[in-house]
């Protein structure tokens, strides 16, 4: 502070237009959910407080919410698991075997700025039935493989996967752009060094890339999770939580419950569930990378 | 055409966590600025004329409503009616808030708990108002409907569906009517005639499934389609109307023979294959259009939809007739319809101009059968028509729904009109998971009631 020889307050006068903004916009939001997660209240009328009731249905007698939970987490776990690593691969071999890689990169992000209702609308058709044009199961059928057509937005078993594979198509591009901009920043002095000594190919990734891309990758991963997390829009698009809950997830779930059943309060609890788990899924995935980055550093 | 739901794709924004997200409304959007726009190029011209003639204030009324294409006969007759009244009142500025139906609604309820209701805006009948009703959102109109004889011009009876403790809120544009049309042409070509009871219908659907016609469509995406549906079966099951008034009243409960009943026969429908493959990702629009590009023989749907079926291409050379739902087992008389009384134009209790606001509603209202009338779109309007419809050029469809509009003796409204939301969503969703699986009837029936009993 003292380097830049201005006083507190004058930094503090820079700092406050700012963190006004962000007070208003996501702290005083979120207290005002706190309270109103304890009411009984349609979002329109009187409202009744109720303590902890709201949570205590919720976690007992919500036949959605566990449901949503576990689907929630399954697009996290494929988010972070699957398309993660699957970004990091892709994005090694564009730096290592392309030379303009630039083209390459754009056209994997494409998807990423479409916006979720037209990737919606496109999935669906792609999903559809043979006799409504559907592409996979068209294929399928001229494979001569009609037993494994299915229809894969409604049933209930494998919908929740075909939307969670829209999901990772469209954003791998995004986490390919990320890794890649990690790997173009290690020093190429380094995998010189390394090839010297005669780690080269693969094990100057093992040895170098991975190491080296940890932070980056954590990143990745925050992103991926939080993003699972908030899914909802591409969920409303393709198949608005049916058939019959099947595809609900816990941003959907809180959606309904809000302002289609009209109960504000329930729908409040279900939002500062969700802030919870970002929350502390947060600080586990900072704990781990910490660990990590000892290890390797 | 009133109660239509256009979900054209997921728009939302979830509340408090202001989770934002993409909007794809570009018609509806697109348009409600077209029309803003359009009110605000006539502000300079009032001004002008107020400064000249009378004294009187400079007022803006809000006007919400959910008419934003502008392909949309209701759009056009909308702009002509308030650009007739701006004309007649300078010193009136009429704003159109355009917006489609689950977008209003949404954007309603949001302004509600702010107490910011706009000066009109567009409510749902019975139920689905009551919370507004019981926040004391809206000004009683009593008074109003006297007013140039307003009050006759509806049909009678529809008022009631609006009207709390005595007091009316709103003033329906539309009243219709379940009703079930028909591909003439691949009724034919399957060899099967319009059913008269629902058993007759399923053959009819095993008979088109045989020969590869699509035998209905649905959007049970939007899972109050199949309600709708389902409800009709039930008015039949129950032998006439007011099931849900009585497990309301707690003479009745869901685990009733009747409900359960209902649920049987159309579990039968739908394992006869008579829904399109994926029907619970089609939403409204895109189930409807699979009729009206001629790919299904059968569509249950409310009157609303005669207009748009009427000039899609399916009804070339009057292709597409109309039934009454025919009885289920024996059960139920045919006169006795789904009623969808349409949403309703209520006025903010706390607008700042409440009287002049009152004023435009009532010549809007008065206007409103002429001009829907001559628009075509007077199908299944709430107001007595005076004219000939022939001769004004309806088809033969309209035509047909106009007599099934004749024979009407009474019937039951949609659930979520009847019902709670909580209760509803339960019923929408146990509605939705028939169409994906096989259930006993009497789990079903339960799972209902327990759903009721928890959001009495």
């Amino acid at each position: 502070m003292n380097v830049l020889k201005v006083s507190r307050w004058t930094i503090a006068a820079f700092i406050l237009p700012c963190l006004i903004v962000y007070v208003g916009l996501v702290f005083v939001p979120i207290l005002v959910s706190l309270y109103s997660g304890m009411l009984d209240w349609n979002g329109i009328g009187k409202s009744t407080f109720v303590g902890f009731h709201n949570y205590v249905k919720m976690f007992t007698h919500d036949s959605v919410f566990w449901p949503s939970v576990r689907r929630t987490f399954t697009l996290a776990g494929f988010s972070m698991l699957v398309q993660v690593p699957i970004a990091l691969f892709v994005a090694v071999l564009i730096t290592r075997f392309v030379r303009r890689p630039n083209f390459l990169v754009s056209s994997y992000f494409l998807p990423v700025i479409l916006s979720v209702a037209i990737i919606g609308q496109l999935w669906k058709t792609i999903y559809n039935p043979a006799s409504m044009g559907g592409m996979i199961n068209g294929i399928l059928t001229s494979l001569g493989l009609e037993s494994w057509t299915h229809s894969w937005l409604t049933e209930p078993k494998i919908a929740i996967y075909s939307i969670i594979l829209v999901s990772l198509w469209q954003y791998l591009g995004y986490h390919i752009l990320i890794q890649f901009t990690g790997i173009q920043n290690i020093p190429s002095e380094i995998y010189e060094a390394a090839k010297i000594d005669g780690a080269d190919g693969f094990k100057a990734d093992r040895y170098i890339t991975l190491p080296m891309v940890l932070p980056i990758l954590k990143i990745s991963i925050v992103l991926s999770f939080i993003g699972s997390l908030q899914s909802f829009d591409l969920i409303m698009v393709m198949t608005g939580g049916g058939p019959a809950h099947a595809t609900e997830v816990l941003a959907s779930h809180m959606y309904n419950m809000s302002f289609i059943t009209m109960k504000y309060g329930y729908g409040s609890a279900i939002a500062n569930v969700l802030i919870a788990m970002c929350l502390i899924a947060t600080v586990l995935i900072n704990a781990l990378f910490n660990r990590l980055d000892k290890r390797y550093s | 055409m009133t109660k239509r739901k256009m979900k054209w794709f997921g728009m939302a924004m979830t509340g408090v966590l202001a989770f934002s997200l993409s909007a794809c409304g570009g018609g509806g959007s697109g348009t409600t600025n077209n029309a803003s726009g359009d009110g605000g190029k006539t502000e300079p011209a009032a001004n002008a004329s107020t400064d000249s003639s009378k004294p009187a204030e400079n007022i803006t009324i809000t006007f919400q409503n959910i008419y934003p294409d502008a392909s949309d006969p209701k759009n056009q007759m909308m702009k002509k009616i308030v650009d007739a009244y701006e004309k007649e009142h300078p010193n009136v500025k009429i704003e159109l808030d355009s917006l489609n139906t689950d977008q209003q609604k949404l954007k309603l309820k949001t302004q509600a708990a702010s107490k910011e209701v706009p000066d009109i805006t567009v409510v749902n009948p019975a139920a689905q108002m009551q919370p507004f009703v019981d926040a004391d959102l809206f000004a009683p109109l009593n008074d109003m409907v006297e007013q140039n004889g307003l009050k006759d011009t509806f049909q009678s009876g529809i008022l009631d569906y609006y009207t709390f403790d005595g007091n009316l809120y709103a003033l329906p544009d539309g009243n219709n009517i379940g009703v079930v049309y028909y591909n003439k042409k691949l009724m034919e070509e399957g060899g099967v005639k319009v059913p008269t009871t629902f058993e007759e219908m399923l053959e009819a659907v095993k008979t088109l499934k045989g020969k590869g016609i699509q035998p209905m469509v649905i959007g049970e995406k939007d899972s109050w389609t199949g309600s709708f549906l389902f409800m009709n079966i039930l008015l039949r099951t129950n032998g006439g109307p007011g099931f849900l008034k009585d497990v309301l009243d707690g003479k009745k409960t869901f685990e009733d023979p009747a409900y359960v009943a209902a649920i049987k026969a159309f579990e039968d429908l739908v394992q006869a294959g008579a829904f399109q493959d994926g029907a619970t990702s089609f939403d409204y629009n895109a189930g409807e259009n699979l009729f009206k590009t001629g790919k299904a023989a059968m569509y249950y749907m409310g009157s609303w939809a005669t207009g748009g079926i009427e000039t899609a291409e399916v009804s070339k050379d009057g292709n597409v007739g109309v039934f009454q739902f025919p009885t289920v087992g024996g059960k139920g008389n045919p006169d006795e319809f789904m009623l969808a009384p349409g949403s309703a134009f209520a006025i903010s209790k706390d607008s700042e101009h409440l009287q002049e606001t009152k004023d435009f509603l009532n010549y809007f209202m008065l206007n409103f059968p002429k001009e829907a009338f001559e628009a075509k779109g007077a199908v299944g309007i709430a107001q007595n028509v005076d004219g000939d419809f022939k001769a004004a050029g309806y088809s033969d469809m309209a035509m047909n729904v106009l007599d099934l509009f004749k024979k009407v003796k009474g019937g039951d409204l949609a659930f979520d009109n009847t019902m709670n939301p909580g209760t509803t969503q339960a019923h929408l969703s146990g509605t939705q998971s028939l169409f994906v699986e096989q259930k006993d009837p009497a789990e079903v029936a339960k799972e209902l009631q327990a759903a009721y009993e928890d959001n009495k």
